[in-house]
Parts: C-alpha cells; structure tokens; sequence
C-alpha cells in the first residue's frame, strides 16, 4: 500500500501566492476529487505532484521518497501518472505508436543496441507491443489500432492519453478535466474505466474535474482548494454540505 | 483524410511493401552500377550527394523529429573533415579510424552546443546554433598550428589497408558509409529514441509526463547528428581534397536545412531526395545559359510551395496512387 502525501505545500509566483501550506494525503485505491473554482491553485497542485512545479514550501512525498526536488520525467518514472487536461499525442502516428511512446521506460535498451537493432531491441519491442495491445483492449480502441490520431474523434484521444498513462506501471494516477468534452456516454464508460483500474491494479487516483455529480458520484473523498488554502477535505456528502464550500465554490451565501 | 483512407492506406502499404523493397533494391543495384556508367565528373557529383545525404540524414533526425534548429552543423561537418584530415595525414591513423574518431569528438561537441537548446525553441535556437557555427569555424581558422588557418589543408590521397583510394574507391566507401547511415536512422526513428524526439517536439511537457527527459533527449539528438555530419565531413575532405575554413560558412548550414525541408522533414527518404535535389539539379540547369542560379531559386520556392511535405511527401502520394 503506497502513500502520496503533500505537505504544508505553498507555493509563490512572484507576489501571488498559488497555494497556501496545502496538506492531504491518497493512499493506492483511493479516488480523491480536487475541486474549486478557477484559479484556486488546483493546476498548480497537480503540476507540483508531477515535478513541473518546485513547491516554494513544503514537500511532496512518495511514502518515504520526496518527490518535489526531482524533474518531471523521474517522477513520471516513480509511477505518478499524469493526464493533461487537452491531450498532448503525435497526431500523424496510428494509435499504437502513440502507446508506444509510453513504453519508454519498460523498454530500455541502449542507443548503440537502438542504431544497430541488436537482438534485445527486437525483444523489447515485442513485449512493448504486446502490453499495447493490452491496453487497448483495456481501452476497447483495438479496432482503432492502426488509425492515424488526426481522424480520431476527441473523447478517443483522450483515452489513449489515458492508455499512455497506464503503460507507464504507474500506481497513481492524475487526471486534469478527464470529461471535459466528453458526451454522456463517454464519461459513463471513463467512469466505469477509472473504478476497474482502482479495482484492478490498485491506483490511487486524484481528479481534477469541474463536474460535481461526476466527481461526487466517483470519489471516495473530497479536497477542496479556494485562494490557494485548502478549505475543506472529506466524503462528497459532507464536503458539499460544508458551509465554507458552498460559500466559495458554489457562490453562496452561507 | 478519412478514416476509410487510413485503413485502406494501411492495407495498401502492407501490400506494397514488396514493391518498395524491389524499388530499392533497383536504387542500390542502380548505385553500385554508377561508376561504370558515369565519368570522373558524374561520378564526383554523386559522392557529394552521398556526403550530402549523410549529414541531411543526421539533421533530418534533429530537425525533422526533435523539432531542433540547427545552423550550425556546416560548422560540425567542418570539425569532421578537418579532424578526419589531421588524424590522417598527421596523426598517422588509418583513414576509417580517423573518421571514427572524429565524428565522435564531434558528437562531443554537438553535445555542448544542445545545452542552449534545453532553453532555447525555434528562431531564438537557430540564432544560438549559428553563433556556434561561426565561433567553430573562427577556431578552426585561428588554430593554424593545427589547422594551417586560411592556407587550407592540401590532402594525399586516403588509403585503406595499404590499398589507395581512388575516386571509385570513395564512391563506393560513401554509398557503404550512406548504406549504414541510413539504416541507422531507420533503426533510431523507429525506436524508444525516435519516439521520443517525437513527442519531445510535440511537448515537452508531456514528454516529461511519459517519464521521458526532454533535455537528455536532445543532447542525444544534437550528439548523433553531428556524428552524421562530421563522417560525412570525413568523406567531403578526401572528395575534394583540398579544405579550407571557408568551405563551412553558415551559407552550407542553410543549404543543409534547405536540403531536409525540401525532402521533407521527419522521413529518412526526404533526406536523400532532398540532397540529390540539391546537388544534381543545379548540374542539370548547368546548360541553361547565364541563368542556373535564379531557375534553382525559383524551384526552391516552387517545391515549397506545391509540396509542403517535400519531395518525398509527393513520391509518396504517387506511390500510393500507384
């Protein structure tokens, strides 16, 4: 059972203060929901969890391992996964070799074997393959494999940035407006997804998402951000009730 | 392009895959029939194209999948000749151990000249890559001790295994040397390395996400390109037997671009298209009196502006209609 924990975590731009000693934790098979209205740091949160962002205060820790020092790539490596909020793909690639990309880690043979394509090169690409293929089943894309991603509709696109994610053995997932875009039956399908791979492999997941019934419909737990202070953290029932929630977020008066 | 036409592309790709390769064969058959066909002059155009196409193979890599700018690499294939030609005639090396050897020292340099580029994006790279360019070939000019400056380095010709080299020699050294480059560069663009030049020029931030550091990405980038270019400079020293640092002004680091663009960026085929256009076309239009400089001027922006994908984007599409 892994542990991600963000604590007292503040961080400054310039004179502006995006978050204010934000602390809260998610355990592997958790779904936590990040909500808050725009520009209460919710971004810079994630950014600071995946390395993008150096906290100015304050640490990110892998249990015992802190995360907030190293760059991006060797946090994507300690198996934090990050989905984008619009996804970042080679849209002249199929699907497949899209998926590939995220095998970067897992297939790690040197240049020299790379330029001469020595044996473990064509191994390690096999294997790669293979779990693509898997993950696509994953994603039910099978049939979309071989299509360039410039003639994928949207909501495909993201699931494949999703595929990308899970390629990287990762065991906790960030998911920054995952239904942004997305019709009804697309996000049915997303949520069904996520609660597999809770199931299934153990993920701890946090979710950025604007959407209130989906994110109280999936989450475990709330965290709730305003002016960068971290104002609320508990059941959706109870978070949404909070008087200090529905004040700053919901806009009413409590 | 619809979906329909990518499934059908797909399938007519794996069913003109025979095609391609008898088309290939016939190119490499038709290459090492060259010499016998061609005279001295022919044969030296289609050296320089070799060389041409060795270093449009190493900056295809940079330019056409990491997305990185380069104006400098005229500059690296001049520290590639002149290394070359040095451990050679100086040094006492066998001619391929000196190529070997310099295009590694080069890869060294490309390596420091990246480190501007994990700050620096499109125009603002390209103004860095051409400092360097220049600072190198000013070095090369200034170190006459080693270099003999503006007098230029006269060269024997090479020899492999007590055996002289010739220009026939040369030629098929070169088309070997292409032959390896190019297989190479299929290798590299087809792996975890090509990959992520791809999604690096895309994003580096989801690069980063993919757990794939942007930054050592393109020293490795900048690092094999120059190799490619200064082998290539290795060969281009023994063609032309006579360097001087003039040979490798910034006007050669921008035929080099040009010659990737009008290829087409991002395959391995535009590379070789795109410096055959440049070196052959203007012996073509050679005939045409008074006037050669300005019909190739006028071709360059006609390619450009018919085929944005480069000539290779065109042999493509007639291959596929084919």
């Amino acid at each position: 059972m892994a542990r991600l924990s963000v604590e007292n975590v503040s961080v400054d731009f310039g004179g502006i203060h995006a978050l204010r000693d934000v602390s809260f934790e998610l355990e592997s098979g958790a779904i936590v929901g990040l909500i808050g209205p725009n520009g209460a740091g919710k971004s810079t949160l994630l950014n600071c969890v995946s390395g993008i962002t150096r906290p100015t205060r304050g640490q990110v820790r892998l249990d015992d391992a802190v995360l907030s020092a190293l760059p991006p790539a060797t946090v994507a490596g300690c198996g934090i996964g990050r989905v984008f909020q619009h996804p970042e793909l080679v849209v002249d690639l199929p699907v497949r070799e899209n998926l590939l990309i995220a095998c970067h880690r897992s297939l790690g043979y040197g240049l020299v074997s790379e330029l001469l394509k020595l044996p473990n090169v064509w191994a390690a690409e096999r294997a790669a393959a293979r779990r693509v293929d898997h993950v696509l089943e994953r994603l039910g894309l099978s049939d979309s494999a071989e299509l360039a991603i410039r003639n994928l509709p949207y909501g495909h696109r993201k699931l494949v940035d999703l595929g990308r994610a899970l390629l990287m053995e990762i065991r906790f997932l960030l998911l920054d407006e995952p239904i942004a875009g997305l019709n009804d039956a697309e996000v049915a399908k997303l949520r069904d997804l996520l609660l597999r791979l809770r199931q299934e492999l153990g993920l701890g997941i946090l979710v950025v998402e604007h959407n209130m019934p989906f994110v109280s419909g999936l989450c475990d737990r709330l965290v709730v951000l305003d002016l960068g202070r971290l104002i609320a953290n508990g059941p959706p029932v109870d978070v949404l009730r909070d008087p200090k929630v529905m004040a700053s977020y919901l806009g009413e008066d409590a | 392009m619809s979906v329909a036409a990518d499934i059908t592309r797909a399938q007519r790709q794996a069913a003109s895959f025979g095609v391609s390769s008898v088309l290939l064969g016939l190119c490499f058959a038709a290459a090492c029939a060259a010499p016998f066909v061609l005279n001295g002059y022919g044969l030296y155009v289609l050296t320089l194209t070799g060389v041409f196409a060795l270093v449009a193979l190493g900056l295809n890599l940079l330019t056409g999948y990491a997305g990185q700018i380069s104006l400098c690499h005229a500059a690296f294939f001049g520290v590639g000749a002149y290394a070359t030609a040095i451990l050679t005639q100086k040094v006492g090396l066998p001619y391929l151990l000196s190529i070997l050897v310099g295009g590694l020292l080069t890869a060294c340099i490309g390596a420091v000249v990246a480190v501007p580029a994990m700050r620096l994006k499109s125009l603002y790279l390209a103004i860095a890559t051409l400092g360097f360019g220049v600072v190198l070939q000013k070095i090369i000019f200034e170190w006459r001790s080693l270099t003999n400056g503006g007098g230029g380095l006269a060269l024997s010709p090479p020899a492999i295994a007590g055996y002289e080299l010739g220009a026939t020699g040369l030629y098929y050294l070169t088309l070997a040397l292409v032959t390896l480059g190019i297989w190479g560069a299929w290798n590299v663009s087809r792996g975890r390395t090509g990959r992520a030049l791809l999604i690096i020029k895309e994003s580096e931030i989801a690069a980063g996400a993919l757990g794939i550091p942007a930054a050592r990405y393109k020293v490795i980038a900048f690092a094999i390109s120059a190799f490619y270019a200064a082998v290539a400079g290795g060969l281009f020293a023994y063609l032309v037997r006579y360097i001087h640092p003039e040979n490798f002004s910034v006007g050669l680091s921008i035929a080099f671009l040009s010659m990737v663009v009008i290829g087409g960026l991002g395959t391995i085929g535009g590379s070789i298209v795109g410096a055959a256009f440049y070196v052959i076309v203007p012996e073509l239009l050679r005939g045409i009196k008074d006037a050669p400089g300005l019909v190739f001027g006028l071709l360059l922006v006609i390619v450009m502006v018919l085929m944005p994908q480069g000539l290779w984007g065109l042999v493509r599409r007639l291959g596929r209609r084919a």
